[in-house]
């Protein structure tokens, strides 16, 4: 029951992403407000997933800060960055369900290693998971036995498994038929409004994206770097940066064919 | 009445009771974190007060998730079961949406799938040997589609993914020098030590070199080469193969029309043929350095001494044979080592158990092939 508010709860500021003289973005800085979601876009290859891994504590960046609650998660001690990963949860690409183990187990293993609940409430818990993602009855699955978009829901459900303050997602629907994709945005949308769980979203998807995001932070390859920031209606009908126009009108950018067209 | 309770993470749970009718006050935040102590307090006061109806108030709740409003739920079932009324009021706008998540028929229904049990246990050993009795087969399919690939490569050899050979010959072969090396120096050291301690009784401290030598060749050499090589490459083919399968790599091969077996497999299994019979010679070699180690410092024996008594024990037909062994013990340990991880179907799990399975029946069907090896030559000499 977070309420929506201006107050940012996570903090990034000026992050640099750098392998060897290579820099995938420098100087990145941005927040994500209380309650909102957040949408992060961008050409293939422009740093959106090492970004978000920068945001989860997973990859270290070359430079700058990522601050949850007032705690710098970068030169945060291995008790700070526990502490902060105990308040978020993260759906990777491919959802990374274990395959051993069944989705009740998937789910139950966080509420085990990080609460003193008795077996029959964690039991409890499970069935209410897999009820807000519309996979009820599937506890005795193991994730083989599902489909793409069931494996991804049952992701959020462990996701959201100690009812995290922030939800990360790295390429909601990619792969995903449409109709599977309009259920997993509403799913969003409902877990969002109810719980008012702040999300942090990495995705290609202009319709998810204008359906789902609050607010949308868009990075570019070759500026390294963000080059829109706002709403996506906003972005869709008033920017003026031809990079932005061409990602939410669909276009190619005016000047392709003059630049990689027939090997020029 | 009233009672009042600090809980650990800011929440706090107080009572007042009113003609039977008890009213719980709910402040602060509820959550994951103190859900077991504020369910016993609530369970505790209702206990103590022993009311005909309860109110929980959530007015002054500041923060709700869902597990907290979960077990809310569940203490209004408990009180109901009870034949005691229970009733939520006061409910903020933000708890009532947390409670329309909750779906009722979620939390009463029946898995959709039962776990599975676990057969009797004359099921269970006659499902154990009908899988041995596949795995035989498969086995058998296998080594026949290998060949099949190894005759199709010989007739074309164009079609043989040279670089993939040496990238393999250099993997199984050069990376293991240092540990086969290593473990054969020190097995040709133990030898020589441990057979010094019983000839010395009998004064036959000189056919300690000649000891070592044969075990070295005939036996051991081969066996320790083979043993190492199929924990370092034949579990390194299954875990490659099998990370394949989950991947659909090998489904790509395959649509792509090119056959898995003569692509992936037979490199693999030339590449060990080549090297490990050199691995064996290195092996030998080593081995017999250990010896010379013990025989120079221990015995007192000259180098030329040992060398020239080592020399006059090996045959030719020993070192010969040793070499055919090699070549057979590569065969195997890359072939099962391949077979096991086109077996992978899904996941990691999948993965570590048939790269295990690689290692444990490499080094079975080494042992069985020695034994084999042992009796023929017997007779052949």
């Amino acid at each position: 029951m977070e309420i929506k508010s201006d107050e940012p709860i996570i903090v990034v500021k000026n992050l640099t992403a750098r392998f060897g003289s290579n820099f995938v973005f420098e100087n990145v800085s941005f927040h994500v407000k209380k309650g909102e979601i957040l949408v992060v876009v961008g050409e293939s290859g422009c740093g959106k997933s090492t970004l978000l891994k920068m945001m989860i504590g997973l990859h270290k960046p070359s430079a700058g800060s990522v601050t949850f609650q007032g705690v710098n998660i970068v030169a945060a001690s291995e008790d700070e960055l526990n502490n902060y990963r105990q308040n978020i949860g993260v759906l990777f690409q491919s959802s990374a369900l274990f395959s051993s183990m069944m989705l009740g187990e998937n789910i139950a293993l966080p509420l085990q290693e990080y609460t003193n609940l008795d077996s029959a409430m964690i039991n409890m818990i499970i069935k209410m998971k897999l009820g807000m993602v519309n996979l009820a009855g599937y506890e005795n699955h193991y994730p083989s036995e599902l489909s793409g978009g069931m494996k991804k829901r049952a992701g959020i459900a462990r996701a959201m498994a100690l009812d995290p303050i922030v939800l990360f997602f790295d390429e909601l629907s990619a792969g995903l038929d449409p109709v599977t994709a309009v259920e997993l945005d509403d799913l969003i949308i409902k877990t969002n409004e109810a719980l008012g769980t702040t999300m942090v979203i990495v995705t290609h998807e202009l319709e998810s994206i204008c359906k789902i995001a609050h607010r949308v932070v868009m990075l570019d390859k070759t500026a390294r770097g963000i080059i829109a920031e706002g709403k996506p209606q906003e972005l869709k009908e008033k920017a003026t940066d031809p990079r932005v126009r061409s990602f939410f009108l669909r276009q190619l950018p005016e000047n392709v064919y003059q630049d990689n067209a027939y090997g020029k | 009445m009233s009672i009042e309770q600090n809980l650990s993470q800011l929440c706090n749970v107080s009572s007042d009771k009113k003609n039977e009718h008890l009213f719980i006050y709910l402040t602060g935040s509820f959550s994951l974190k103190n859900l077991n102590e504020f369910t016993d307090l609530i369970h505790a006061t209702v206990k103590d007060e022993k009311p005909q109806e309860t109110s929980i108030d959530f007015s002054g709740i500041a923060y709700l998730d869902s597990a907290a409003a979960l077990a809310l739920i569940q203490i209004q079932k408990f009180f109901q079961s009870n034949n005691m009324e229970c009733s939520f009021v006061n409910l903020t706008g933000e708890a009532q949406r947390i409670f329309s998540v909750i779906h009722e028929q979620a939390l009463i229904k029946t898995p959709l799938k039962t776990k599975t049990k676990q057969d009797f246990f004359l099921i269970q050993t006659g499902d154990a040997f009908l899988q041995l009795v596949r795995d035989f087969i498969e086995i058998i399919e296998f080594v026949g589609n290998l060949l099949f690939a190894f005759f199709y490569t010989i007739l074309h050899p164009r079609t043989l993914r040279i670089n993939d050979v040496l990238f393999y010959m250099r993997r199984a072969g050069v990376d293991g020098l240092p540990i086969v090396g290593l473990i054969s120096v020190l097995i040709g050291l133990i030898i020589a030590f441990m057979s010094f301690l019983q000839l010395k009784q009998i004064g036959a401290n000189i056919y300690v070199p000649s000891l070592v030598s044969f075990a070295m060749v005939k036996e051991l050499g081969p066996i320790m080469t083979a043993i190492l090589v199929a924990g370092r490459s034949g579990s390194a083919f299954a875990a490659e193969i099998g990370t394949m399968m989950v991947n659909e790599e090998v489904d790509a091969l395959q649509t792509m029309g090119f056959d898995p077996i003569r692509f992936l497999a037979v490199p693999k299994v030339l590449a060990a043929i080549i090297v490990v019979p050199i691995l064996t010679v290195y092996s030998d070699f080593f081995g017999v350095v250990g010896g010379l180690i013990v025989g120079v410092t221990g015995l007192d024996l000259t180098v030329n001494t040992y060398i020239s008594q080592s020399i006059k024990t090996i045959k030719v037909f020993d070192i010969v044979t040793s070499l055919i062994k090699a070549a057979v013990f590569a065969a195997l340990i890359a072939s099962i080592g391949c077979q096991r991880g086109f077996k992978v179907r899904s996941g990691a799990q999948d993965v570590g158990k048939f790269t295990t399975s690689a290692v444990v029946s490499a080094i079975f069907l080494i042992v069985v092939t020695d034994s084999i090896f042992a009796v023929t030559l017997y007779y052949l000499r």
